[in-house]
């Protein structure tokens, strides 16, 4: 018996594993506390589907506790080696501060992890992924010529490439970052990974990964290229970038690969179930309103558009289910609250505008 | 046995897509119980993956299944990679 579990009569709970995963997935997510409750322990409780990394998605991440004696204003960075096997998270290779190895994915995962560290904490006085100086956990080396990285809800991982399409995935420092604004905002607005409130969470993802990346270099935002994975693409590929926050669909055109299928406006968004509903694909629009805001106040993007975008992400009032007007109102909002009815609302109520997007 | 596999997804957002038949191959009994195990441990819907999970879709004689990075079970993680490599 799982501690805390109710029971009724010494029967076992009304949930039990014949109720299909979507169905208590539901369930979990319901008003009804005690039902969402009993719902998520029975989810938990389910080690084959192995669901508590689909919870911590779902749900929300459980609170971690920083390392007893940790500083307030320095990551706590770990990067472990899976040896192209699946196994999370595979051997520790690096913790913190110590020195760089042979293995330079290690070295760039650890690199990455403390620039995306500095950029919150710096412009947005946020200390770690949750704001309480949660550790910084990735696996390079996942799986064989694994042509993807992802966040599993606690910690980021990073495939090698198949060095056909793919080179290794910890090269730029934008797919690191993008990886972590993911954990930002799971902790925060926590968007629902499918449709709109999903690609506004993917867009979530681009625009603090190009942040990073501005910062690292310390960019203008008229200087940086505002590509997402350049130096991804192996050679023979033709493109320059997986996307094009300046000018979406335009970062490929390839025989193997096909044509970035991304659009900049209203009027070219793709209604599809694949990619849970577009999530890639869509998040061309707000991508590209931020860039035209960003671009048109000039100076650090991070600074005033990456500022408002921050505070409507962690403001308290986005909703996980969240339309692209629903966020870009919000947008104009905090646009006013931060900076008052000058060049800042403007930008940002133009670029909305532009893209196609109603914030009325 | 037809086995289709269709990955979508990803942080690249790229579609991929191939199949094997079974039929006339001299390790058909190997798909072929590969396949019914991985089948088994499939869901009907499509669940909603981690960010930038790959999803993927496995159908297998007209009936399909879904599954999702990183719950993955040893035989779906197996015949999808091996469709995907083999396949057409």
């Amino acid at each position: 018996m799982v501690p805390g579990m109710t029971t009724y009569g010494g029967f076992e709970p009304v949930f039990c594993t014949i109720i299909p995963p979507h169905v208590l997935d539901t369930l979990s997510q319901a008003e009804d506390r005690a039902l969402a409750g009993k719902a998520r322990r029975t989810l938990e409780r389910d080690a084959f589907e192995r669901t508590h990394r689909r919870l911590t998605t779902v749900l929300g991440a459980p609170a971690l506790a920083p390392p007893a004696g940790a500083a307030e204003d320095k990551p706590h960075r770990t990067i472990y080696d899976a040896r192209h096997k699946q196994d999370l998270p595979g051997r520790k290779v690096r913790g913190e501060g110590d020195k760089p190895g042979k293995d330079a994915t290690v070295n760039r995962a650890y690199a990455g992890l403390g620039a995306t560290f500095d950029l919150f904490l710096k412009a947005y006085a946020r200390n770690s992924i949750n704001g309480e100086g949660l550790p910084l956990n990735a696996t390079v080396h996942f799986d064989e010529e694994y042509n993807n990285a992802f966040w599993n809800g606690e910690q980021m991982v990073f495939g090698d490439g198949d060095g056909e399409i793919f080179l290794d995935f910890t090269i730029p420092v934008d797919v690191i970052g993008h990886e972590l604004a993911h954990g930002v905002t799971q902790y925060t607005a926590n968007l629902t990974y499918f449709g709109q409130p999903g690609a506004l969470n993917e867009s979530m993802s681009d625009v603090f990964g190009s942040l990073i990346k501005q910062y690292t270099l310390g960019q203008s935002a008229t200087e940086a290229d505002w590509l997402i994975g350049a130096g991804l693409l192996a050679p023979r590929v033709t493109g320059t970038a997986l996307r094009s926050m300046k000018a979406p669909g335009t970062a490929y055109d390839d025989d193997v690969l096909g044509k970035d299928p991304q659009p900049a406006t209203m009027d070219d968004y793709v209604r599809t179930g694949r990619d849970n509903g577009g999530v890639h694909i869509n998040s061309g629009i707000p991508n590209h309103a931020f860039y035209l805001a960003a671009t048109a106040l000039g100076g650090q993007a991070w600074e005033r558009a990456g500022k408002i975008w921050y505070s409507v992400l962690t403001g308290g009032e986005l909703d996980s289910k969240a339309s692209f007007s629903d966020f870009a109102r919000l947008t104009l909002a905090q646009a006013r609250a931060l900076f008052g009815e000058g060049e800042e609302l403007q930008a940002v109520t133009k670029a909305w505008e532009q893209v196609g997007v109603p914030t009325g | 046995m037809r086995i289709q596999v269709r990955r979508t997804g990803g942080f690249a957002g790229i579609d991929r897509h191939a199949e094997v038949n079974t039929s006339g191959r001299a390790d058909a009994q190997e798909w072929q119980a590969l396949a019914e195990q991985a089948v088994a441990a499939g869901r009907g819907t499509p669940p909603i993956g981690v960010p930038d999970g790959f999803s993927y879709q496995i159908t297998v004689d007209g009936k399909t299944v879904y599954c999702a990075d990183p719950r993955l079970t040893d035989e779906q993680r197996k015949l999808i990679s091996r469709v995907l490599k083999e396949g057409a």
